[in-house]
């Protein structure tokens, strides 16, 4: 995972960093977190005394045993995430969840629609682990952008053509 | 960091991605009066957690028209606007003036969804031709989001068996200008096992 926790003088300023299809990042109060997504699904994991938490773009729900991108796949992502924030200070039991996307792109059919597998395999393997969910923006037919401030612990939801929300 | 890679298994289909351009260019300049044309940009293997950055598609709003084969349904065309290149588009083959700013009537988004369907039918016909079995594309789909969000889902059959991606990636130009519209073809891990074979075979008949 992308270290993104250290701050130098420059870096006071918070700063946003974009995370992949498939890739995981730390954030903190320094450090806002974005994603772009249509049916893969963002899982933001908080720890909100800490202000620290990290981010997973999942792809897939399941790894049917691959773990060369554990961020990639529901089933790895998740215990990834709690893995490396335990590992930053983290109590598993002060961690939170906030979840976006799982869209359908494609209205009526079209390429493998795996949006709503997405977000089942998240939330199971979220509830697997004892990790409650805060908030969630997830399904429908269109992209999404979110952005994730742990200073607060605010996820910001931007669909194309409707006014921005935050969870 | 190296994000994208022209290996050789990339190098060996893109005489077959070329002509596949070729047809679809074609097309397009019969569709437009003979002013547009494609060229093949690059065939592209990339890293899935690059992709959107190789491909530049950032956060910025695009028009879209996409279509999957009805037999294979993880490759994908995507025919790709701005906002103003599409509107242009359509002005020009419904010759009326565009009304930026305001939504898209029904009459332009059908003229861009048969672009892509003109498009999308010559590349498929070219290659249906190059691998001997039917490659029928589905129906258009007229699109408007974030390119990212589109091209992830349309990337999901590849994200299954792969890491990376392949991508073939076709530019348009008008005269000497190069406009900012792209076509991507993103062909299933089977549709990409054909053309290999294809191309296998081509060598084995002239070595």
């Amino acid at each position: 995972m992308s270290n993104t926790a250290t701050a130098s003088t420059e870096e006071k300023l918070a700063k946003t960093l974009s995370v992949g299809m498939g890739q995981a990042m730390l954030g903190d109060r320094n450090t806002r977190l974005s994603a772009i997504l249509g049916s893969c699904v963002a899982v933001v994991l908080w720890h909100p005394r800490l202000n620290l938490g990290a981010m997973a773009h999942v792809v897939l729900p399941d790894s049917h045993g691959k773990s060369e991108m554990p961020a990639k796949f529901a089933d790895t992502a998740v215990p990834y995430l709690v893995r490396t924030l335990e590992s930053k200070g983290c109590n598993r039991s002060g961690l939170m969840a906030k979840l976006a996307g799982g869209a359908c792109m494609f209205k009526g059919g079209g390429p493998l629609q795996i949006g709503d597998d997405n977000i089942a395999a998240c939330r199971t393997h979220l509830q697997r682990l004892g990790i409650p969910i805060a908030a969630e923006d997830l399904g429908g037919t269109g992209g999404r952008k979110v952005t994730m401030d742990f200073t607060n612990g605010s996820l910001t939801v931007e669909i194309a053509g409707r006014v921005s929300r935050v969870i | 960091m190296t994000t994208s890679t022209n290996n050789n298994r990339t190098a060996t289909l893109e005489p077959i991605f070329a002509a596949a351009t070729h047809e679809a260019s074609t097309a397009m300049c019969r569709w437009t009066n003979g002013e547009i044309y494609l060229t093949l940009d690059e065939v592209l293997e990339v890293p899935l957690d690059h992709v959107t950055q190789v491909l530049q598609l950032g956060d910025d709003l695009l028009t879209m028209v996409a279509l999957d084969l009805l037999s294979d349904p993880g490759t994908v065309i995507l025919l790709i606007f701005d906002e103003i290149n599409g509107r242009q588009l359509a002005s020009a083959l419904l010759r009326q003036p565009s009304d930026p700013g305001t939504e898209w009537s029904e009459l332009e988004k059908s003229a861009l969804t048969e672009t892509g369907n003109i498009l999308g039918c010559a590349y498929m016909n070219a290659l249906t031709k190059l691998v001997g079995r039917p490659l029928v594309p589905s129906p258009p789909y007229f699109i408007q989001d974030y390119g990212a969000s589109v091209v992830q889902q349309a990337l999901m059959a590849q994200a299954l068996e792969s890491d990376s991606v392949l991508v073939c990636r076709t530019g348009f130009h008008r005269k000497d200008e190069q406009l900012n519209w792209h076509v991507l073809l993103l062909p299933s891990v089977h549709l990409r096992q054909l053309l290999e074979n294809v191309t296998a075979h081509a060598s084995a008949n002239n070595g």
